[in-house]
């Protein structure tokens, strides 16, 4: 999913989930820790919109898979801070299966050719 | 998360919108000025660190409302499923709470479920008689009956009836109706031999069907070239309840015959199920052609001015129509007037003697398909009308007597609701919770309430029905609706009460107030709740009374003849044709058949019956300019023993006797106040009339009878003649049969005997007297039953009710009472105290129910039978009924007040 390629938008919104539950999964963080980890983590290869992000984040949240409260951040600042829920863990879990399956079978496919 | 349940956060949600707005500004915010925070940090200046967020942020304005929204739907789900929580964890504890005190649940649940049972039951006869649409008709708010006015001695009466001419003339000459149809609805004898049974049938126009989405459930429904009296076979549709239970449903049932009245019916069809035309209170069982049946009918009539399809004269008819889309009513009934009018000049032209349209003002409007919403509804409507406000009132003081009962449980709880308040549960919180409690209460009353209209209501139905199929009350959903919307009102009003007393909670009164769960103090409130029973009771325990005398008057009233041990026997040729000789053979067969019976005291022959078939023909007599002009004056051609058997009375003069016989100079016996009315001086023995026409030969006045009623039950005059069978019609009319004892108990003998005597297909019906006259009285026979039935459990419910309250007084003062014994007080003493106080309810609610009863006087006269509505006899009677009731009631807790020992009570505490 690099810059250049044009993917499935359902695809993204999928891939933009586990990312949020992924990073989310240590812990509580706010958004733009998330969005910090995320551009790290895949050393910014992943071109993600900040505001795809914050909209991911709150329909994350109307379905139940995350918990939002305001606490203080680093700075002493009011921050929304996010936490996967029971649900949202077992979201994680079926994803990050899929996407396993996934890549395997399209790396299975690329080395044979 | 910090989330708040439950009614206040619900009651926020106009106050949450602007919230969520501020919340996503802050949280974007507080990103934005980490990132610029960030990329400074990391050399770039403040100008492209703000450049360098928003590139990697992308739309913010779009994203900004995007997250609102999806915050505010968010939210709003959540505040519906904590409401909802709550809603549930109400339930649950008003559930535990009743379950706890089985008793009171049960009193309320019963009482309202007879209050309510009551009311449905009442709404689903009301519902079919003057709201509820025939049923799967296409289109019910654009179709009409058709009525025909004309006005008489400046009355302008209604008139549904119509003969196939003029509906002709009404279907070829009006422009407004997209669908036009007659029908017809006939008793006649379905199947042949044994099985052959009167059945309510529905003779119908072809375009009859169209007027309803009902698609045939076998075959198909007949087409108009087949409703033609030429169409080589008869066809007929038979109804889905006769196909079920007559012919098991089978397939092969298109093609047999079958026999309706006098013609031979090919089935071609079964109608859908439910599918009952215009009238649900008297299902056909299977529809014939219009004009099949009109011709077969009209073939055995003489018409001075046609055939059965050309003369206007023979109206065994109805018409329906339905209006174009855009016709208003009032052009509806206008097209229609105008058509009637030129129909009516034809009827002129074609010889008809009947006054000049100038006079009668000939018009016609489209009215209710519902005829009891049009012009002529029935006594029993008016009177299902006045029941339902009956039981409406029933409902009422079941609501008062739960509100007193939840009122009482209001109070015994005042410590507990303190404590509660006081550990902070917010009022509203509690006051939800009480008032789940009593729409609980209520829901499980519409529940028993269903059991006791299904049960009731059968009986309630069949009399205002005559017993006819219609819907019970459970599988109708109209009247399910009714019953939780009731249920629902009952639960909110009795609700309000404890409410009321929950809301003035004082806490630390109620704390205060010790051991004793709160001291006594009088209420208010359910005096007020005691003394509306009181009062609505006496208003229907008048009304009961007030029905009651009519009943018996009506009862009571002379009618002329008698009417428990009569039946009334009618031949019906069916088809069987006899000339005029034969058929006078056969009556007089029949006569001698029926006095051979046992238990056969006389019989007589008659061609008319009052109440049933009467016969007015013209009369002459010398001196009176005309005779038509003084009033109807109907007869009635009997054989010698008629007046032994009806028991009319002769008063001057005598009866017909065997000197009249087909020779003999004609003999006539007159009602008294139809000889008071020719002769108003004179003698009216021996007096000439002629009848029919002033070319006849005199017929003689021989005797003076009693007055005879045949037309309407009342005080008005009524004319009436008798003339000798023997000499007028000796072939037309059955015989009256009078029997030891009851009528009705020897009908189906005298059918069995008469019956052996019909030639071929032809057969006779037995009807006891008492059937026919009952009907004219069911108006009043219903007001009174119902009156008293409901009265009764007003009553009841208004003693209980003064009893509980009072018996809960009691012991709430048992303290008080223990120290007036300890000081002295005398058992009666005690006693007075308590009824008192009962008598006091009394008292006053006689007083307010006794004005509301007098008030009301003017709309209930019309209901009545000779009696005022402010008849003192009947109120004493009332006032007498309830203080004794209020007496009794109060007198039992009273007792138990003497017998407190103070020892125990001044212990107590």
């Amino acid at each position: 999913m690099g810059t250049g390629v044009a993917a499935n938008l359902d695809l993204l919104q999928g891939t933009l989930d586990v990312l949020v539950l992924k990073a989310l999964s240590r812990g509580a963080r706010h958004g733009y820790a998330v969005a910090q980890w995320i551009r790290l983590t895949t050393d910014a290869k992943l071109h993600v919109e900040e505001g795809a992000l914050y909209t991911a984040l709150h329909r994350m949240e109307k379905r139940g898979w995350l918990e939002a409260d305001w606490g203080l951040s680093e700075n002493n600042r009011r921050a929304r801070y996010y936490q996967v829920t029971a649900l949202g863990r077992k979201q994680l879990r079926i994803e990050t299966a899929r996407w396993t399956e996934y890549a395997g079978a399209v790396f299975k496919v690329l080395r044979t050719a | 998360m910090g989330r708040i349940f439950g009614i206040r956060r619900a009651l926020r949600i106009d106050r949450g919108a602007p919230d969520v707005d501020r919340s996503v500004d802050e949280e974007l915010a507080f990103h934005f000025d980490m990132t610029v925070r960030d990329l400074m940090a990391n050399g770039m200046t403040p100008e492209d660190a703000r450049v360098e967020a928003e590139r990697r942020f992308g739309d913010v304005q779009g994203a900004r409302e995007r997250i609102a929204a999806i915050d505010r739907t968010r939210i709003g789900r959540e505040r519906r499923a904590a409401s909802l929580d709550a809603l549930w964890q109400d339930i649950r504890y008003a559930a535990r709470g009743l379950w706890k005190k089985p008793a009171f649940t049960a009193a309320v649940v019963g009482t309202l479920a007879l209050g309510i049972g009551a009311n449905a039951a009442m709404f689903s006869v009301v519902d079919q008689l003057l709201f509820r649409p025939p049923p799967l008709m296409r289109n019910a708010a654009a179709t009409h009956r058709v009525y025909f006015m004309q006005t008489f001695r400046d009355k302008e009466s209604a008139s549904a009836s119509l003969g196939y001419a003029r509906y002709t003339d009404i279907v070829s000459s009006t422009r407004s109706f997209a669908r036009t149809a007659g029908f017809a609805g006939r008793k006649m004898a379905v199947g042949t031999g044994d099985a052959a049974r009167e059945m309510q049938v529905a003779v119908v126009s072809a375009s009859y069907f169209e007027f309803f989405d009902a698609p045939p459930a076998l075959g198909r429904y007949f087409v108009a070239a087949e409703d033609v009296p030429t169409a080589p076979t008869p066809v007929a549709v038979l109804s889905a309840a006769l196909w079920r239970t007559q012919y098991g449903a089978r397939r092969d049932v298109l093609g047999q015959q079958l026999q309706i009245g006098p013609v031979v019916y090919t089935i071609i069809g079964v109608a859908a199920p439910g599918f009952v035309g215009v009238s649900a209170i008297e299902p056909p069982v299977a529809f014939i052609p219009i004009t099949r049946h009109g011709s077969a009918q009209g073939a055995t009539l003489n018409f001075t001015d046609g055939t059965w399809n050309t003369t206007y004269q023979w109206t065994w008819m109805r018409m329906i129509v339905e209006r174009k889309p855009g016709v208003s009513v009032e052009a509806a009934s206008a097209d229609l007037s105008s058509a009637f009018r030129r129909s009516y000049q034809a009827q002129i032209d074609k010889g008809s003697k009947i006054p000049p349209a100038a006079l009668v003002h000939p018009r016609a409007i489209a009215a209710s398909i519902l005829s009891e919403r049009g012009p002529n509804p029935s006594s029993l409507s008016k009177v299902a009308t006045w029941v339902s406000g009956v039981a409406f009132i029933v409902l009422l003081i079941a609501c008062a007597n739960v509100a007193n009962l939840l009122l009482g449980r209001a109070l015994r709880r005042r410590r507990e609701i303190a404590v509660r308040l006081a550990l902070g549960v917010g009022r509203g919180r509690l006051l939800s919770q009480l008032l789940t409690e009593s729409v609980l209460l209520a829901v499980l009353g519409g529940v028993a309430g269903i059991v006791v209209a299904q049960w009731g209501g059968a009986a309630l139905r069949a009399a205002f029905a005559d017993g006819a199929a219609v819907s019970g009350v459970a599988g109708d959903g109209r009247t399910l609706l009714f019953v939780g919307a009731a249920a629902l009102l009952a639960g909110l009003t009795t609700g309000l009460a404890p409410l009321a007393q929950t809301w003035r909670t004082d806490v630390t009164g109620g704390l205060r107030a010790g051991a004793r769960e709160g001291t006594y103090q009088h209420s208010t409130l359910r005096f007020a709740l005691l003394v509306m029973q009181g009062a609505l009771s006496v208003v229907l325990l008048v009304g009961a009374g007030l029905f009651v005398r009519s009943l018996h008057n009506v009862r009571s009233l002379r009618l002329g003849y008698d009417v428990q041990p009569v039946v009334i026997a009618e031949m019906n040729m069916r088809g069987v044709k006899l000339d005029s000789v034969s058929t006078i053979a056969l009556r007089h067969r029949l006569l001698e058949e029926a006095k051979a019976i046992p238990g056969v005291e006389n019989a007589a022959l008659r061609n008319t019956i009052p109440f049933w078939s009467t016969w007015s023909g013209a009369l002459f007599v010398t001196g009176i300019d005309s005779v038509s002009a003084l009033g109807e004056f109907d007869l009635n051609a009997v054989s010698t023993e008629y007046f032994a058997t009806s028991g009319t009375r002769i008063l001057r003069g005598r009866g017909i006797s065997d000197l009249d016989t087909e020779h003999a100079p004609g003999a006539m016996v007159v009602s008294e106040s139809m000889a008071k009315r020719l002769w108003p001086t004179g003698n009216a023995l021996g007096q000439c009339v002629r009848v029919s026409a002033d070319t006849m030969p005199c017929s003689y006045v021989v005797g003076v009878s009693e007055n005879v009623r045949s037309n309407e039950l009342s005080d008005n005059p009524e004319y009436y003649y008798f003339l000798s069978a023997a000499q007028f019609h000796p072939d037309v009319g059955g015989l009256s049969v009078r029997v030891r004892g009851d009528g009705a108990g020897h009908a189906d003998e005298i059918r069995r005997r008469l019956q052996r005597l019909m030639p071929g297909a032809s057969y006779v019906t037995v009807t006891p007297f008492a059937d026919v006259i009952g009907h004219e009285m069911s108006s009043w026979k219903l007001g009174a039953t119902m009156f008293v039935t409901f009265g009764a459990l007003a009553l009841t419910l208004a003693a209980i009710g003064l009893y509980s309250v009072i018996a809960y007084n009691v012991a709430q003062r048992t303290h008080e009472l223990g120290v007036r014994i300890a000081l002295g007080a005398q058992l009666r003493d005690i006693v007075r105290l308590v009824v008192r106080e009962g008598l006091l309810v009394g008292v006053v609610g006689v007083a307010l129910g006794g004005l509301l009863a007098l008030l009301a006087a003017r709309w209930v006269k019309p209901l009545l039978f000779n009696e005022s509505p402010r008849d003192p006899a009947v109120y004493a009677i009332v006032i007498i009924v309830l203080l004794g009731a209020a007496l009794s009631a109060s007198l039992i807790p009273a007792l138990r007040a003497s017998k407190v020992d103070p020892n125990v009570a001044l212990r107590s505490d």
